[in-house]
């Protein structure tokens, strides 16, 4: 179901985070922030926070286990050859596989955790709230019913910290 | 604080965000221009030609190269290596300089990823129909299968060749088109026509701009960024354990995997100044790929140079070092001198002596040096891998099968199938991608912003 938006609209980067200080010093409640490059400022203003590295970091772990287990199996349990007599387990020649196997599997992993935390995948139905955030403005997007103010309020203090437009949109 | 202006604006002509958008996306919203309709009938012919020798190549059998007893690898190793290496330079671009904070990357590693992708795909064109009975390929796959429960060889490193490159097109892949996400979103979102807006809507995985998105999108350039960075040093290693762990004089040294992967680099960002100096040429882009940028760009060309010349120095020293009879006779009766010496001398002089020019500050901001340097830096590392492959072959321990190698039309055709398929594939990058990656060029537009403020 739609619910009514508050839309600001910044021309640069530091009105933006003059707005969401502003914002925030007023208890109002941003729902996001959209922008056309990374603007780390605005995404520890909203406290988002990510595991990624650890995922990476699991994927990988349990990547060197399974395929040094999967090594161990083939060459020792499932089809030992024998060469002159060398241990079948020949361990040291199985790290550089490991390695490369290993990134591989972090790849699809992060890859994977990515397109599914991010939510960007093909065919996506996406809501933007105003189009040119992908280009050259900034955008901080309150929702209506738990901003925490009403239209008024909001839009006079966004517009006093630097917002060039604001109004409220259907999303 | 003060701020030494190391490296000159990044960006010139006081542009604003929107400015920028347009510039870049210039290339596809204008006509296409003759000289790419030419360039690319060109390159399509080129293609042509390769697909034909590759068909030519499964129908008749590898009897129509010149490869024989002594000189097993020829062209074909030759090329994988050269395309490989070439293949090198984006992911080093874009990686080693996205964790070294090197923001002048951000002109550059589009197109220095493009590169890759594409240079990828014909490297590994050459080992699959090496095998000789391509359509049995698929027998290289580890998986349980009904030829005896037989396992590929899992220590050698022509399987570890497979994974690694495999691994590489994907990851060098996705870094690029994970990339270009927010920047097909900017298309679509200022696309004017339907189609564009369908086209590149799709291509943009619905991609808002979001804090939510844009935190994900930093960890995962900086994880696939990390662990690329290992795979860039390793690929090469490998491909160079090829050969090390023969025993053909020549090869076996372990000298060869940071000599492959410093070469490697070194042709990559010779072929990256060949493309961005056509890039800033045809597609007037040169308020984003600056005479600083170029000017990086021929430093670390210089440096790795000296490091290429020290290479090849050591390689003959420990020739002599080690008294090893066959190793004398290789480099000094077999690449210094015989009949292969045009091949060692040009490796010499396009790699290790040209370069040096760019020592001078006047050649460096000289855009037609450059490029020609650039050039001939990638047609000197074809001859080191030429070096490489059919010196220490043709004339091996027995001399009755010693033999003269040169490569028939079908392996030329291949190689020239190849460079066909590479520049095709850069013509389409060129007219329908973002050539310059407009998020991160957003980023370093105004890089003291906030301090002004406060």
């Amino acid at each position: 179901m739609n619910t009514t938006h508050i839309i600001g609209i910044f021309d640069s980067k530091t009105d933006l985070l003059t707005g969401i200080e502003d914002a925030k010093s007023k208890n109002f409640v941003i729902e996001e922030i959209y922008t056309p490059y990374p603007v780390m400022e605005a995404i520890y203003a909203l406290d988002r926070k990510s595991r990624f590295t650890t995922a990476a970091f699991v994927y990988g772990f349990l990547a060197v286990i399974g395929v040094l287990s999967f090594l161990y199996w083939t060459s020792v349990i499932d089809w030992p050859i024998n060469y002159g007599g060398k241990p079948t387990n020949a361990f040291p020649s199985f790290i550089i596989i490991t390695l490369v196997l290993t990134i591989l599997t972090v790849t699809l992993g992060s890859l994977f955790t990515f397109s599914v935390r991010a939510q960007i995948y093909p065919g996506k139905k996406y809501v933007l709230p105003d189009e040119r955030s992908t280009d050259d403005k900034f955008v901080i997007l309150f929702d209506k019913k738990t901003a925490g103010a009403g239209f008024e309020a909001i839009s006079t203090a966004m517009k006093a910290s630097g917002a060039s437009e604001v109004y409220e949109k259907e999303l | 604080m003060y701020k030494a202006d190391v490296r000159g604006p990044l960006i010139l002509g006081n542009k604003d965000y929107r400015q920028i958008t347009s510039d870049i996306i210039a290339p596809i919203d204008n006509k296409t221009p003759g000289w790419w309709k030419v360039a690319l009938a060109i390159s399509i012919s080129l293609a042509s030609l390769g697909f034909f020798a590759l068909y030519f190549t499964v129908r008749y059998g590898i009897g129509t190269w010149a490869v024989n007893n002594s000189v097993a690898w020829g062209w074909e190793i030759i090329n994988f290596v050269w395309w490989i290496g070439i293949g090198h330079a984006g992911t080093a671009f874009s990686i080693f300089l996205l964790i070294l904070r090197q923001k002048w990357r951000t002109s550059i590693n589009r197109a220095a990823e493009a590169m890759t992708v594409f240079a990828v795909m014909c490297a590994a064109i050459f080992p699959a129909i090496h095998m000789g009975r391509v359509w049995l390929a698929f027998y290289i796959f580890p998986y349980p299968n009904t030829r005896g429960p037989l396992w590929v060889n899992f220590n050698s490193p022509l399987f570890w060749d497979f994974i690694a490159i495999s691994a590489y097109l994907l990851i060098s892949a996705s870094f690029w088109y994970f990339g270009m996400v927010p920047d097909f979103a900017s298309i679509r979102d200022r696309a004017k026509t339907k189609i564009k807006k369908a086209i590149y809507g799709a291509l943009a995985f619905g991609w808002t701009g979001s804090t939510k998105e844009w935190l994900r999108y930093e960890g995962l350039s900086y994880v696939l960024g990390g662990i690329a960075a290992v795979l860039v040093v390793s690929v090469h290693s490998i491909v160079s354990t090829d050969f090390a762990t023969s025993v053909i004089p020549g090869w076996h040294t372990t000298l060869f995997p940071p000599y492959f992967v410093v070469g490697a680099i070194f042709s990559g960002f010779a072929m990256v100044m060949t493309l961005m100096i056509i890039i800033r040429k045809y597609y007037h882009l040169e308020e984003y790929v600056t005479d600083s940028h170029l000017n990086a760009i021929a430093k670390i060309l210089v440096f790795i140079s000296l490091i290429m010349g020290t290479a090849y120095t050591t390689e003959v020293f420990m020739a002599w070092y080690s008294g090893n009879p066959y190793e004398m006779f290789t480099f000094f009766h077999n690449r210094i001198t015989g009949e292969y010496t045009f091949m060692f001398w040009a490796m010499v002089i396009c790699n290790a002596i040209i370069p040096q020019v760019m020592w001078s500050k006047k050649v460096r901001s000289n855009i037609t040096a450059l490029f020609i340097i650039s050039l001939i830096i990638n047609v000197g590392m074809w001859y080191e891998r030429f070096n490489i492959v059919v010196t220490s072959l043709a004339n091996d321990y027995l001399p009755s099968s010693w033999t003269t190698y040169s490569p028939t039309w079908v392996e030329i055709s291949i190689f020239l199938g190849t460079i066909g398929i590479f520049s095709t594939g850069v013509l389409f990058f060129f007219r329908f991608i973002p050539m310059i990656a407009i998020s991160e060029v957003k980023s370093v537009l105004k890089p003291t912003e906030i301090t002004e403020k406060h």
